[in-house]
Order: structure tokens, then sequence, then C-alpha cells
């Protein structure tokens, strides 16, 4: 776990994460981005401590003098029927990732299946019912290049496992970066492995290369 | 250690010690703290009882101040049982090391508000709850209670002494679950100064930055 991260999400995005009100895509990037980023853990920690001062300060409001029983009730109930949690699972797939991005691959109803996009890229989409994003993973091989390419809309991308870099710098696992609609990038992977990053897409990404319109149907925005 | 009904109140001392136990160094002895680890060790209903009385109103007041799209004030009373019921279920996973009881039972009630809107809402594809966001590793070198409570200190003070301007940003965001986006919108601002008013406001409570950062990026 690196602490010593350069690309992290900006602070009014961590503050939307705290208050819950950051759209569940980019959540779950930033929450990727967490896992590997303590500096960021560390302010998400006093960034809640605003939402929890502003609920204690608020007028508390008068409760149902049987509601305490009914909790108790369900309480009781739900212990009856306690489930053992299962034990943390050590699949490979998901060995280092973290816990939001693990529950996704191994969501039982929809298995993401890695597809190929480019020669060296793959793209495994991931259901999560949002009708404004595509989160998926892509994964470029070692020294790959993926096509040039510009975003209609915003993209966030996390590195969770290698490294890949582009026009202006590289990025390693946790690093955190948005693209902008019609910023232009290609990036690459690193020389010495295969690199896996989840993405967040808001809009279709247009292919700028001239042989691009090939791909222009694979790389359609694909919700689910 | 699975006794019930201890009498939290005559009892503190021993409870005291159990939070010393787990705790060696440093420990928070706040009441709610205390209470709280009372119920995540021996499951004592008193201790929760206690937490109740004094959580449930302000939780159906935080659930009361959400102005989210399809929220509607039926829900209320919901989320101050989901919680509650929550807190007694996650109570021995709590860790006072890591956040005061208050701050700890914030994040459970907005997370449960969170997910109460996404099951009414089109996405029940989502394998996750949203607490699997928050899911964090054990922190190699954790924040020390003594600089979590300079914060915590640092936020209470200074909450109260921002401009109204940012204070009704924060509680916007906050209290009523808007986006910045949405906040312009209603306030009839532009996004760029709802942002920078909410930068400001983190600013002026020192939080932007973890100190034991602040020296890192002053050398940068």
């Amino acid at each position: 776990m690196s602490k010593h991260l350069s690309h992290h999400p900006d602070k009014e995005m961590l503050v939307e994460f705290s208050a819950g009100t950051l759209a569940t895509a980019p959540s779950i990037c930033v929450s990727a981005h967490l896992h590997f980023c303590q500096q960021c853990r560390s302010e998400l920690l006093s960034l809640d401590q605003i939402g929890s001062q502003l609920m204690t300060e608020a007028e508390p409001a008068e409760i149902d003098d049987n509601l305490f029983n009914r909790v108790m009730d369900k309480i009781d109930q739900a212990e009856a029927t306690e489930q053992q949690p299962s034990e943390p699972s050590t699949d490979p797939r998901v060995a280092g990732f973290p816990l939001s991005v693990s529950k996704l691959i191994k969501n039982k109803f929809h298995t993401p299946i890695w597809k190929r996009l480019s020669a060296s890229v793959d793209v495994a989409r991931f259901k999560t019912g949002q009708k404004d994003f595509e989160v998926a993973l892509h994964r470029i091989c070692a020294g790959g290049k993926t096509p040039k390419h510009d975003h209609h809309g915003l993209e966030y991308t996390v590195v969770l496992r290698g490294s890949f870099s582009d026009e202006s710098a590289v990025y390693k696992e946790g690093d955190f970066l948005i693209r902008q609609p019609g910023d232009v990038h290609q990036p690459m992977g690193a020389q010495n492995g295969e690199c896996i990053c989840l993405s967040a897409l808001e809009a279709p990404i247009r292919l700028t290369n001239p042989l691009g319109f090939l791909m222009k149907p694979l790389l359609r925005i694909n919700p689910m | 250690m699975l006794r019930k009904n201890i009498d939290i109140v005559d009892d503190k001392a021993q409870v005291k010690s159990r939070v010393a136990v787990l705790n060696t160094s440093e420990k928070r002895s706040d009441q709610w703290t205390l209470l709280l680890v009372a119920v995540g060790a021996d499951r004592d209903r008193q201790a929760f009882a206690q937490l109740f009385s004094h959580f449930a109103p302000l939780l159906k007041s935080f659930a009361q101040a959400s102005r989210h799209e399809g929220w509607f004030p039926g829900l209320s009373e919901d989320l101050v049982q989901e919680v509650m019921i929550k807190v007694w279920q996650k109570a021995a996973g709590y860790n006072p090391e890591k956040a005061s009881a208050t701050t700890w039972i914030y994040t459970v009630a907005r997370n449960c508000r969170i997910d109460m809107l996404r099951r009414k809402s089109n996405t029940q594809h989502l394998p996750l709850e949203n607490e699997d966001f928050w899911h964090e590793p054990d922190e190699e070198t954790p924040v020390s209670l003594l600089r979590q409570k300079r914060t915590e200190d640092k936020v209470q003070d200074s909450l109260a002494q921002l401009p109204r301007e940012q204070d009704q940003i924060l509680r916007k965001v906050y209290l009523e679950g808007k986006s910045h986006a949405e906040a312009s919108e209603e306030l009839g601002l532009p996004l760029g100064t709802v942002k920078s008013r909410v930068r400001l406001a983190l600013q002026k409570m020192q939080i932007l930055v973890a100190p034991e950062y602040q020296d890192e990026l002053s050398h940068e």
C-alpha cells in the first residue's frame, strides 16, 4: 500500500464522497483509490467529522415511544436466524483489489467477461445498474499501446495493478485520474507487466486514429 | 464475555477498564464511545438503550433533513430503525481508535440513507452496499488519537464560526444530501463558486491535508 501516490481525487470530490452525494460510479472509483491511499483515507476521516458534527448539532426530532421496542424485536428476530459471515476468499482474480471492486467481480448474477478491444487492450464491463456510466475494467498488456482516443464525457480511472503512462505522466497502483471531455490521450502499458485499471465512463469515447472507426462499436458506452 | 444487562451507569469503571484493555496507550472516554464499546463487547442492552435515546432523535432529524430525490418523510423512521439495528449488529467491529462513536454512527447513517435510496431507484443490479465503499484496510500507521481529537475539536469550533455562505453549502451537502452541482443549481450560483466555498470552509477548518503530510507537501 503506497502512501505516496501523486494522483488523487480533488478535495471537493472527497467531500461529496464523505457526504454520500457523489454518484455511484465515481464513488466506486474513489473507494478504489482510498484502498491504496492512506492520505485520502485520513482526510476522509476528518471530513466525516463535519457530517457527524452537523448531525449532532441538529434539533433532535420526536421519537415514537414504541420505536425502541420495535427495534429490539427486529434485532432478536435477526439474531435467531443469524448467518455466519463467509470467509474472505483468496480468489487470485481479486488479489489486492479494493473490496468494492472484488464484490463487483465476484457478482454471482453477472460475472464480467474479458473481451478483446484492440490488440493490446481487453475490457470487462460490470453490471452496476447505472444508466449514465459504464463501469469497467481495462487490461493493457505489457508495453501495449491503446488506440488514441478522446472523450465525449468524463472518465474516471484508477490503476488497480501494474502501471501505465501517457504523454504527461506515469500512473501507478492506486493513482486516480479524471479525463475531461475533449481530452485526447494514448495510454501505454508499462513494459514490466500487464496493467489493470478500473474506469467509470460517462459517455462514449471517440477514436481519433484514422482506422479508429472500426473500433467504434466496441467502445460504445454499454451501461448495464 | 457474554454478559447481558449490565447496568452501565453504575458500572462505568468496569467499562473503562475494558476500553483500556482494548486500547492500552490512549483511550477515548466520552460516554457514547464507552456505551458503544459495551454494546460491542457484551451485547449490553442497557447501554444500547442509552445510545438509542441519545441518537435516535438525532438520526430522525438527519433523515428529515434529506432532500434527496425520491426521499419522503415516511422513510425517516425506517432509517432510524435500520441504523440502530446496524449499530447493534456491527458494534463488535467498532474500533474506538479509529473514530468516535458519534462519527461512526454518522457514517452508518449516511451509508444506510444511500442504500435505502439506491434500493428505491433503478440500481438493483448493484451488488454493493454503501459500506463496501468505505471498507478500509487496517492502517499501518493509524492517525493517532491525539491528532483525531485535535481535528474533532477544530471541526467543532470552526464549524460554528464559518461564514454563513460556507456553512449553508456544507449543510446542503451533508444534511440535505445535495451534490455540488445540485447545490449550485438550487442557489443560482456557478458550480465554481460552490466548490470554492467548500474549499474555503475546509481551509478554515484546517482539515485539508492530514498533519503528517503537511511537511512533505511543503517540500514539493
